[in-house]
Order: structure tokens, then C-alpha cells, then sequence
């Protein structure tokens, strides 16, 4: 008989608790995981109104206690994943075990290492980010120690998952580890959330005026996201007789400053802050954008580009990080260097006024969310890594028993 | 009987008494005709080494730096490194047809692994105070020191016994804990002749 491969995923975040991205990540892969027949268990942080065990499009969740007093962030974050472990045993424990473990982020990977020498299963860990590249170094304490545990955790994976080739050399340099212990699967979008009919002129008049072309910026507003970039390339826009209107989707330290920027260009008409906006108009927003624009300077992956991509939006983005894998230059949308508005404006100006080229690339960047970004694809590489782990540790003397 | 002691200090790592307690209890249960295995966690000094019958595994802390120099992130991720060891050895013997049958853990430093132990291999565990946290805080309980009492609680939970080197400081974890507890503790006072004696009695006891 065949046995299904028995996958537990550890995160410290899954809907309805949702407090960065790994949440919706491990919602989508783990019901694609299960939806290829896996027989896929995760293990999650409790909240208040969702249930202790529940089945969810055939994956089981199961949520543990996640208070414990601690000293700190980091105090609590080391003390619930303890109580994450000791879980997890018990949930083993009156099973026939795991073949895998598969852990995100520091924030379960250490309950990964605890349970890894435990059970003598291979432990696999998905790096969405890293300390480091959070806060473009390590200035302080608190940081070299989440750096460290980051380091251990790598150490300790049998193998570790990154979103995108940049992530991968990013965590080879940042702990000193191999290339080849890393694997690199994309995140994924849900295309099917795009397509859906809503009220165009009443959506567009809402935002923009009818002489005005939408330009989209979607992200959160740090230096980083490089939106001074965009603001700069405005004004060499309008020279060139193009009218828009720059919708900044998202909010951040640096909203004042980008203001002011705005207002001293005289671009209070041409700019509108929208803060935060819910999941369903920031889509029809995307809908009726003339361009998405991703200025930014650092990016371990780049979400919004694949969100545009899947709304039939053309993008504009930089040459940095993820962005550099998802965008191919001319075919699924355009590519400028970094902190460069004289580059930015050009390929804005020639995607907008450029209809026919415009048409191209947009059906390219969806096919290519197609076959490169959905859900399914991405786990069935995930599906092929656990078999390339399985097949090692098969081969493999460290087991339960000899 | 095959025990794993963990303790967070053993010579030639000295902190305080612990480690001279934990060392004579060791070499007298290998007396006695018992095999000991001992984890200890210490930063200078790596490794197996038999010291006259006692299995001893060092481990290294596999964090050096925490925030504000935090008993707690070191304790955890100390004590991880400790279970991983742990874990190792209960592998070593199973794979001969062997295993472990009590584990012995000293202070609320070790509590973690011996519970996490216990959860996945359904081993028994005896948890021994030499303090508690409400003492050493003067019950100044700020963020760290509640944190410890909490781990100190799930310890005394989660053991089968515990034991106490005084009968003050067994009514003490009453009053601080709960009187429910009462039953499961035993003070054994180290300096009684036949006291490793009374140890093992308990251990006795805590596999029933």
C-alpha cells in the first residue's frame, strides 16, 4: 500500500490571525499541498473564535496555546514555540508521525529544530525574510539574536526554501551556507480572485478624472519601496503632456515626508494618499490602473508585480531583488534601474501610449502567472523538494530507529 | 535503572551548589549500580566524557547574544540544545533495544527539555528545586521573573515528582503553587546519610 506523505507545517500565523504574509502563504500552499493528495497538518497560534481543530479544504489545523509571559518579543516568541513543540508531540503521538516538517520562518523554526531531533524527521524551513534584510543590517542586540537563531535554524534544515534566486544568495551570504542547500519556489497568486465584474466608470470616477490616467503604487511606506522615485518621475510625465493621477495604496513612516515632496513639486492634485484600503477595492483598483509601478529599492519577492500581473494591469518595476525574476523587460512589462525618474517616467510614458505594446505584455505577464505562480505549480516544486529531502534521508543512517 | 540527568551546571562548570549536588548524586547512583547519562550545558568545555562512570555530554549555548543580556531567550535556546543532545541519547539506546527510564531535571533552566522529553517519549520525570523564582525575585515579579514562575508551574504539572532539599521549601511551592501538588513533593535533605537512597525511592515511585 501506498502511504500519503504526511507534511506538518509549522507557523506562528494562519487565518483568521493575521499579521504578515506568511499567514495567506501557508493558507494557499497547504491547501494546494492537500489538494495534490498529500495529507497536510498544520500547526498554529490560537485565536480568539477560531477553533482548536478544524479542516479546511481537506488540510487539518490545529491551534495550541499560544500565551506565555516573556520578557520580551523575542521571550514570548521562543516560549510559544515551546509550547508549539510540546503540541505537536501530542498531536504525533497516537499517529503514525510526519515525514516532514516544514517550518516558516524564525518564528516556528525553532519548535522545527526541537521536533527534527525528537522524531529524527527532516526538517525543511522556508525563509520568507530575514533578519537582515528587514532592517538592511544588524544594529543592535535584539537583532544579532534573532540574526543568530535565523543562522541556527538554516544550519539545522535539511533544506531551506527561499521565494526567489535573490533571496537564495541573500541567505548563502547572510549565514554563511551553501547555495545548494537552498531550493527556490516562488509565492503565489490566485488569478481567479482578479476576475470578477464590477462597476468600471463608478470605481475610476472615484479615484481619478476622466482626462486622467491611472498610475498605482501599492506597498508600504518606507524608504525602501522607493515611492520618492515615482514622485520624481511625475513631474517629467505631465511635461510630456501625459495627465495622471498617482494612487499610493498603504501607509508607513515616511507618508509625511512623501507628502511634502508632493506639495513642494506642486502635485496636491496629482497624488492622492489613499491609507489603507480593503482587499476587494485595492482589486478593482488594480482593475482599472493604467499602470502598476513597483519603484523599489529592496525586495525580497515582490507581491504586488504578480497582483497586477494577475489583474491584467501592465508594470512598471525596478531592476532589484524578486522584481528582477518576475519581470522579463519588454515581455511582461518594464524594467528601469533603481532611484532613476528620468527611466521610470520613459517606460510609464511608453506602455501608457503604446496600445499594441501594451496589449502584449499583459497577456504575457498573466500567461506567466499562469504557468509560473499559481497555487498548484508552486506546490508541486514544493512537493518535488519533499521528495528530493525524502529520497536523501532514506539513503540516509539518521533515523528512528536502526 | 537508566537515567538522564540535565542540569545547568556540572564541574568543571560551577555556579553555585548544583553542581557539586548533581555531581555526588551522579557518581553515587553509578555506586549504586545504575548507568547515568548527564547533560549539562557549558560554554568552555565540549563533549562526551566518562568521569568515572558517568556519561557526561557537554553542550554549548547555540545563541551568544540576547537582548538586554535575557536569562530567558538564553534559557530556551540553551535548553533546546540540551534536548537535541538529549533526544540523541535516547536514540543511541533504543537503537541497541534500550531505553531511557527517568529523567531527573534540575531547576526550572532543564524543566523545558524534561517536559518536551516526556511528551514525546512518554519517559517519566522527576523535577528537583534548589530555589524557586519567587524567592530569588523577592517577589518582585516583573516580565522575566513571571516568565520563570510560569515555566516553574508547568514543571511541577507536568512531573511525576518533585523534590525539594527542605521541608520549609516544600510549603513554600505550596503557598506559591497551589496546595494541590502536596502529594508528588518529597524534601530530601542532601546531607542525610542514606539520602540518594530516598532519590531513588522517588524515582522508583515516579515510574510506577
Amino acid at each position: 500500500m501506498i502511504m500519503r506523505m504526511r507534511v506538518l507545517h509549522l507557523s506562528w500565523e494562519f487565518p483568521p490571525r493575521i499579521i504578515g504574509g506568511i499567514a495567506s502563504h501557508v493558507f494557499d500552499l497547504s491547501r494546494a499541498l492537500a489538494r495534490r493528495g498529500l495529507d497536510v497538518h498544520v500547526m498554529t497560534c490560537n485565536f480568539p473564535g477560531a477553533k482548536k481543530f478544524e479542516g479546511i479544504d481537506g488540510v487539518n489545523v490545529n491551534r495550541f496555546e499560544a500565551y506565555a509571559a516573556g520578557d520580551s518579543f523575542l521571550g514570548w516568541a521562543l516560549r510559544m514555540q515551546k509550547n508549539m513543540e510540546i503540541s505537536s508531540s501530542d498531536l504525533i503521538s497516537g499517529t503514525r508521525g510526519f515525514d516532514i516538517i516544514h517550518a516558516h520562518d524564525w518564528l516556528s523554526g525553532v519548535a522545527g529544530i526541537g521536533l527534527k531531533h525528537l522524531y529524527r524527521k527532516p526538517l525543511i524551513t522556508t525563509m520568507h525574510s530575514t533578519e537582515y534584510g528587514r532592517r538592511t543590517g544588524i544594529h543592535n542586540d535584539l537583532q544579532a539574536s534573532i540574526h543568530e537563531i535565523e543562522g541556527w535554524i538554516v544550519h539545522e534544515s535539511w533544506r531551506v526554501i527561499t521565494c526567489s534566486y535573490y533571496m537564495r544568495g541573500h541567505v548563502s551570504w547572510c549565514f554563511r551556507t551553501s547555495e545548494s542547500k537552498i531550493s527556490v519556489v516562488p509565492n503565489g497568486v490566485d488569478v481567479t480572485k482578479f476576475s470578477f465584474n464590477f462597476n468600471y466608470r463608478e470605481v475610476r470616477n472615484r479615484f481619478a478624472q476622466e482626462s486622467e490616467r491611472i498610475l498605482l503604487f501599492v506597498g508600504r511606506l518606507v524608504p525602501e519601496k522607493g515611492l520618492d522615485t515615482l514622485i520624481n518621475a511625475l513631474p517629467i510625465i505631465l511635461a510630456n503632456s501625459l495627465n495622471v493621477k498617482l494612487i499610493v495604496v498603504g501607509e508607513g513612516p515616511q507618508k509625511e515626508v512623501y507628502q511634502r515632496i508632493a506639495n513642494d513639486y506642486g502635485l496636491r492634485e496629482k497624488v492622492f494618499f489613499a491609507g489603507h484600503i480593503d482587499d476587494w477595492t485595492l482589486r478593482t483598483l488594480y482593475r482599472v490602473a493604467d499602470v502598476t509601478i513597483v519603484p523599489s529599492k529592496f525586495e525580497p519577492f515582490g507581491i504586488v508585480a504578480l497582483e497586477a500581473m494577475a489583474a491584467h494591469c501592465p508594470l512598471v518595476t525596478t531592476t532589484t531583488g524578486g522584481l528582477n525574476e518576475i519581470v522579463d523587460d519588454g515581455g511582461t512589462g518594464l524594467k528601469v534601474p533603481i532611484d532613476n525618474p528620468n527611466a521610470l517616467a520613459g517606460a510609464i510614458l511608453r506602455i501608457v501610449r503604446d496600445v499594441g505594446f501594451k496589449n502584449y505584455v499583459v497577456e504575457n505577464a498573466y500567461r506567466k502567472c499562469l504557468w509560473n505562480y499559481n497555487w498548484d505549480k508552486i506546490a508541486e516544486w514544493t512537493n518535488g523538494v519533499y521528495d528530493a529531502v525524502l529520497n536523501e534521508y532514506t539513503r540516509s543512517i539518521w533515523k528512528p530507529s536502526g | 535503572m537508566r537515567i538522564l540527568l540535565l542540569s545547568w551546571e556540572y564541574p568543571p562548570k560551577r555556579l553555585g551548589n548544583i553542581a557539586d549536588h548533581v555531581s555526588t548524586l551522579a557518581h553515587e547512583l553509578v555506586r549504586r549500580g545504575h548507568e547515568v547519562e548527564l547533560v549539562v550545558l557549558d560554554d568552555l568545555k565540549q563533549g562526551f566524557e566518562d568521569v568515572t562512570g558517568v556519561h557526561v555530554h557537554r553542550v554549548a549555548a547555540p545563541i551568544k547574544t540576547h537582548p538586554m543580556a535575557s536569562i530567558l531567550s538564553y534559557s530556551v535556546t540553551a535548553s533546546l540544545q540540551m534536548e537535541t543532545e538529549s533526544s540523541n541519547i535516547i536514540y543511541f539506546y533504543k537503537q541497541q533495544g534500550k531505553s531511557i527510564d527517568l529523567i531527573h531535571a534540575h531547576e526550572w533552566l532543564t524543566t523545558y527539555p524534561a517536559i518536551v522529553l516526556r511528551h514525546a517519549f512518554h519517559i517519566p520525570f522527576v523535577l528537583t528545586f534548589h530555589s524557586i523564582e519567587g524567592h530569588r525575585c523577592h517577589d518582585h515579579f516583573n516580565t522575566t521573573s513571571l516568565a520563570i514562575k510560569e515555566i516553574e508551574d508547568m514543571g511541577i504539572w507536568e512531573s511525576n515528582s518533585v523534590i525539594t532539599n527542605t521541608d520549609w521549601l516544600k510549603k513554600e511551592i505550596s503557598r506559591y503553587y497551589g496546595k494541590g501538588h502536596d502529594e508528588k513533593i518529597r524534601a530530601i535533605w542532601p546531607l542525610r546519610p542514606n539520602w540518594v537512597d530516598e532519590v531513588v525511592s522517588v524515582y522508583n515511585r515516579a515510574m510506577q
